[in-house]
């Protein structure tokens, strides 16, 4: 026959119990955070930008801003046109809201990025750039697949 | 008909602790998701809502959980849901609070077995990782219909990009559901401390 427990022993055994299951959770989670980008020079990068009833081009260019969303930001300073964006923690990355005055809801449609025509997975903070990569924004109902 | 609606009201509403830790909770679990709401499913609805039936019973099953979504809805609709159009809030709503709603009615099906014991606080827990999963898959339909369908995603895309704030989710349910609870069942069994206990001398007094 099994002893009973007294009501102290229960009550530290379900703290433990319940610091571990806490713990575990929380560093899988962070585990799972997609990983920062290492700043780096790249050459060659484009950005195009599709708003529906305006475009932007931008590039080709040599610049150390080696993310998605650190290009947008370039070309944001550099052209003179707006750029909004929410800052997620889960998961981690950056959500466009807003590109020039066009903005994320209206008529159903969302900024979408892609990376030489692939739909990335991760935040545009969270996408490295390589030399000649081009990043498209395109303000659409669409969503995913190759462009 | 006065007293029987006092009287109706008296059995909805319980006697005046009761009451007070229904205002309470519905304070506690505005509260924190107001403070928490840059960190999605970081909230605590769930926790009042699962406490407030397993504990409190009665009405409070029902207005806990609908007197706070009525204080933190508006909040969210200026915030996070401001990008999106009236019928997919409302839309999203409805899944939000009848997915609410269910968690109470869970927690008030639990409220016999529910008393001041580590036993129940770890009962508590226990249901609320299933009651988690079950919620925020019921709102991930609630998604699908009027977010992800018109932009041509599919359920299946749905549930992809929900596991990592599941896994949050499960982590604030792990929380507050030990916090919430231990705190209010300590109240419920052994009351408010009174006033008259901290005001009371300590020792016998020699003048008599």
């Amino acid at each position: 026959m099994v002893p009973r427990m007294s009501e102290r022993l229960q009550a530290i055994v379900f703290v433990v119990v319940l610091a571990v299951a806490i713990s575990g959770l929380y560093a899988y989670i962070q585990l799972s955070q997609p990983p920062p980008v290492t700043a780096s020079g790249v050459e060659q990068v484009s950005l195009f930008i599709d708003g529906g009833t305006w475009t932007i081009s931008y590039g080709p260019v040599e610049t150390s801003n080696n993310t998605a969303y650190s290009l947008l930001l370039e070309a944001s300073t550099r052209l003179g046109f707006p750029v909004q964006a929410v800052q997620y923690s889960i998961p981690n990355g950056v959500f466009v809201t807003s590109i020039n005055g066009t903005t994320n809801g209206q008529d159903g449609r969302y900024w979408q990025f892609w990376v030489d025509g692939t739909y990335p997975q991760v935040g545009a903070d969270h996408v490295a750039l390589a030399d000649g990569d081009t990043v498209t924004w395109r303000f659409t109902s669409d969503q995913g697949g190759t462009l | 008909m006065t007293a029987r609606w006092r009287a109706a009201l008296d059995g909805g509403l319980g006697d005046r602790k009761t009451r007070m830790l229904g205002l309470l909770l519905i304070g506690l679990g505005a509260l924190g998701t107001i403070v928490m709401r840059d960190d999605a499913n970081f909230e605590t609805v769930f926790v009042a809502s699962l406490v407030a039936g397993s504990v409190l019973g009665r009405w409070w099953t029902v207005i806990v959980p609908m007197a706070i979504l009525g204080i933190v809805e508006p909040v969210l609709w200026g915030g996070p849901y401001a990008i999106y159009s009236s019928h997919v809030i409302l839309g999203l709503t409805f899944f939000i609070v009848t997915g609410f709603l269910f968690v109470g009615i869970v927690g008030r099906r639990l409220k016999p077995r529910v008393v001041f014991r580590v036993k129940s606080i770890a009962l508590l827990t226990t249901v609320s990782i299933p009651m988690t999963i079950a919620y925020d898959l019921w709102t991930d339909v609630g998604e699908y219909a009027f977010i992800a369908s018109p932009m041509g995603l599919t359920f299946w895309n749905v549930l992809e990009a929900q596991v990592p704030f599941t896994l949050y989710h499960l982590l604030s349910s792990l929380i507050f559901v030990p916090l919430f609870g231990t705190g209010i069942l300590m109240l419920h069994a052994l009351g408010w401390p009174h006033a008259e206990e901290e005001t009371a001398p300590a020792e016998p007094s020699d003048e008599s």
